[in-house]
């Protein structure tokens, strides 16, 4: 379903690009970095902007899932991974695997694995929520890239299929096709109907939109791009932003600062860490804080 | 010097052996707004689609003959060139829309001719502000209404300034509120811009009197040419071609010198007649006896509807306190605005919804305790798109399948519904080879297959032309004689006018007003038919086209012997 939703705040009146950079820059610094420390103040950044971006709501549906998959990896990492010396339980010798210890270290990779998957995916939902997929679509095809008007079209297709399918099965109920009785394989099998006819109106209507794309000269030549994204202050500003974290992020990868051991024990987090992280965390936040200024300074918004 | 130029155009889709266009020949010159009138499948959309070269290049199949554009050969031109020089609309704006956001889609036909950038803002602005679209520019394609649809979709080609408009039906998959304001938009681009502009088109009585010239085509080819209503009209008569507006067929039913082609006209007719006195201006005295009688009497109702309440679960109440009792054999038509209630009122009575507040009973029992596959053989429910039926490899397949599902035998119903509804020779034929009319025709017999005795159909004569609305209401009535109770919702007054007995107006989720058509479709501004509107005030009552013959009769022989005795 088409999800993105444009609402009163900066985030949302941002150029693509800046947007896109956040993104990719705090995926990028997920995969990079390894010290949770790091981890957590990157999860902290982009939960702020997701709260500023005011999409709270879907995040935690978000959350929710995720934390049931991160509980899932620490669970498995676990019992595979058989390193680590603080061992908080041993069980007996099983027949097949031997004896399975659970470490404090295995179950703080799996957490710190954990986070990681939860910045990735906190990056996801402030993609769909926050940015809209057209304009950075378009942004990528310049030129006039068929397999982005193929995703566009799917986005544009799509709530039409749900109506369709709606509309299609309350069709064929007055005709007397059970689609809530009987068992399952009875099911699938009443629901042939209403997906013959989905699939049929849906090859018909791509022949004429085809066609509409066709008589509006559609691969008569190169195609030109139409833009009238603009920059502003509020854009350099935030970009200048990450580029300083992400320089922050390359020097601690390099120098090492990053790293972090998980076996065989648990290394030491440095008070050095937490002060970088803090600085990163900072400057990821600046669309947050800038969204801030711009909600209680009239004078801000004009000036931005 | 022809501005468009066909020139013994003969063309066959593929796999077909009989001609979609036969021997075309055809000049247009520059700035006329040419009609194209005729039956489903008489060539109108093909010949339309050969003048904007998507005839042969997209379909493919056998042409001969040539177009030409400006005196070049469609030919010879490229296809950039032949998008420049003509656009077409089409008929269902949900088919052409390509982007989900408006501005995006504006600019679509732009980018794919490769204008600058700062030309494409320009032109962005300015067909926006022409077509009332500024406001919606950032919005999601899929939440417009379907006349704000297609007027995107008509933003999008004029952006790119052809000098041709070609239209396929603009207009038939929209209520008539959004069908005049695009008839209204293209009068105006032709009018003040000098566009050429070709239109195929059903609903003449709302676009008659904007042509200046009328092609009537048959079977591929244009069998008449003329710039005159009159002529058209009498022509059509002759011929006993269905396409007349009901205003023109009224005037030359008496055989009256002038046809009008707009109520304005005819009431100027009707005015000049010297006879008109206010002492015989009241009504006709046989208007009032046709009142359909909607009396308490002992019968058990078939469908009785008591304090219906409903609210959808995002909160909207839908529908407020409605009270209503139908009879075997009535044939009541629902109207009112977009968002009315209509539909949901509908899915009451098929039992898709069930009540919130009060009882729906469908002969005698509750549709609470019914789900919708026990209601459905005495409820037949016609939607609008046929398509959302067919998916079976044959018609008599489709029939089947209905009684099949119902355990219900087939002791002679499907051969006789096929032989009724027309469909024998086509009953091994695949529905969706059929054309609009045609699968609509389908999808209906596979619900009378099962004798419903109440039948519900949503907006029947979307897409239809009159030929095809004829017999979809001479249908209608037969099943109503045998007893069959017929609820339509349409947004087609002449229909209405023309077949109903009772009229339903609902706005807002309530019943502001039930009565016979008589009543209800008479002295109002909006929902009168044009007969109506023609004799108001002149001869109260007048309703349907015989009405309006007799009531027509009447003045012109009051009149002549008014002049006799003057």
């Amino acid at each position: 379903m088409f999800t993105y939703r444009e609402k009163d705040n900066l985030i949302y009146k941002l150029h693509p690009l800046t947007m896109v950079t956040f993104i990719a820059v705090v995926f990028v610094l997920s995969l990079l970095l390894s010290n949770p420390v790091y981890l957590l103040g990157l999860l902290a950044a982009v939960g702020i902007v997701i709260a500023a971006a005011d999409v709270l709501e879907k995040w935690k549906v978000y959350l929710k899932y995720s934390l049931f998959l991160i509980v899932l990896i620490m669970i498995i990492n676990a019992l595979v991974v058989q390193l680590g010396q603080t061992v908080l339980y041993k069980t007996a010798p099983l027949p097949l695997t031997g004896e399975i210890t659970i470490t404090l270290e295995a179950l703080a990779f799996g957490a710190g694995m954990g986070i990681r998957l939860l910045i990735i995916i906190s990056v996801f939902c402030l993609y769909t929520y926050a940015v809209h997929p057209d304009k950075v679509l378009k942004m990528f095809s310049k030129g006039g890239n068929k397999s982005v008007l193929v995703i566009i079209l799917s986005t544009r297709l799509f709530p039409l299929l749900m109506k369709d399918y709606a509309r299609i099965t309350e069709v064929q109920r007055c005709r007397g096709v059970k689609l809530d009785t009987g068992g399952w394989w009875n099911r699938i099998r009443n629901y042939l109907p209403v997906i013959s006819v989905l699939l049929l109106s849906s090859l018909e209507r791509a022949l004429k939109l085809a066609e509409s794309m066709y008589a509006r000269g559609y691969g008569s030549g190169n195609r030109s791009y139409y833009t009238r994204e603009l920059w502003r202050p509020r854009d350099y500003i935030i970009l200048a932003a990450i580029m300083i974290c992400f320089i922050i992020a390359i020097i601690s990868a390099l120098k090492g600062w990053s790293d972090y051991s998980y076996y065989p024990r648990l290394s030491k987090v440095g008070s050095g860490a937490v002060v970088v992280t803090g600085i990163m965390t900072l400057n990821l936040a600046v669309p947050a804080i800038l969204n801030w200024g711009w909600k209680k300074w009239p004078l801000l918004r004009s000036k931005i | 010097m022809a501005f468009i130029k066909v020139k013994d155009l003969s063309y066959y889709y593929p796999d077909t052996s009989k001609p979609a266009l036969d021997k075309i020949d055809l000049e247009v010159p520059a700035g006329q707004f040419v009609l194209i009138v005729g039956a489903s499948g008489s060539g109108k959309s093909s010949l339309v689609r050969a003048i904007a070269g998507v005839i042969p290049d997209f379909y493919g199949g056998v042409y001969g003959g040539n177009v030409y554009l400006n005196n070049q050969d469609i030919r010879n031109m490229s296809r950039r060139a032949v998008a420049k020089t003509a656009g077409l609309l089409f008929q269902d704006p949900e088919s052409q829309l390509v982007m989900s956001n408006v501005e995006q889609e504006i600019v679509f036909g732009m980018e794919n001719l490769g204008l600058p950038n700062s030309l494409m803002k320009r032109r962005l602005m300015e067909v926006t502000n022409a077509l009332g679209l500024s406001d919606h520019l950032q919005s999601f394609i899929p939440e417009l209404s379907g006349g704000q649809k297609q007027k995107v979709a008509l933003a999008s080609i004029l952006a790119m300034q052809p000098e041709i408009l070609l239209l396929d039906e603009p207009t038939s998959q929209l209520d008539p509120v959004a069908a005049e304001e695009i008839l209204s938009i293209i009068k105006r681009l032709n009018e003040e811009n000098g566009i050429t502009v070709i239109m195929a088109e059903q609903r003449l009585e709302r676009c008659f009197h904007l042509a200046d010239r009328v092609l009537v085509m048959d079977e591929g080819q244009i069998v008449y040419d003329h710039h005159a209503p009159e002529a058209i009209t009498y022509w059509a008569l002759n011929n006993n071609c269905a396409f007349i507006p009901p205003l023109a067929r009224l005037f030359a039913g008496v055989e009256y010198p002038e046809i009008p082609t707009t109520v304005k006209q005819g009431r100027r007719i009707l005015k000049s007649f010297s006879s008109i006195s206010e002492s015989n201006l009241k009504s006709l005295p046989s208007a009032g006896k046709k009142l359909v009688e909607i009396k308490e009497d002992q019968d058990q109702p078939v469908l009785e509807v008591k304090n219906l309440w409903f609210t959808f679960a995002n909160g909207q109440e839908a529908l407020k306190n409605i009270d209503l009792r139908l009879r075997s054999g009535d044939f009541t038509v629902i109207m009112g605005a977009n968002g009315a209630g209509k539909t949901t009122l509908i899915k009451h009575i098929s039992g898709l919804l069930k009540p919130g507040r009060g009882t729906v009973k469908v002969l005698g029992r509750d549709t609470k305790k019914l789900s919708v596959e026990e209601l459905a053989p005495r409820v037949g429910y016609l939607a609008q798109d046929p398509n959302d039926y067919l998916f079976l490899p044959t018609v008599r397949e489709e029939l089947a399948f209905t009684l099949q599902n119902l355990h219900l035998p087939d002791n002679g119903i499907i051969q006789e519904m096929l032989s009724r509804l027309k469909l024998d020779c086509y009953q091994n034929v695949n529905p969706r080879d059929l054309s609009t009319g045609e699968r609509q025709r389908v999808a209906l017999a596979s619900i009378l297959v099962t004798r419903p005795p109440i039948l519900l159909l949503d907006e029947p004569t979307r897409g239809l032309d009159y030929q095809l609305k004829k017999e979809l209401g001479d249908m209608l009535l037969e099943l109503q004689a045998q007893g069959t109770t017929i609820v339509v919702i349409t947004h087609d007054v002449e229909f209405a006018a023309e077949y109903a007995s009772a009229i339903l107006l609902m706005s807002q989720g309530s019943i502001i007003e039930y009565g016979s058509k008589y009543d209800m479709l008479s002295g109002s501004t909006f929902y009168s038919p044009q007969i109506n509107k023609l004799f108001h005030n002149i001869v109260n009552g007048v309703v349907t086209l015989e009405q309006g013959k007799e009531a027509l009769n009447r003045l012109l022989k009051l009149n002549e012997t008014r002049a006799v005795s003057v």
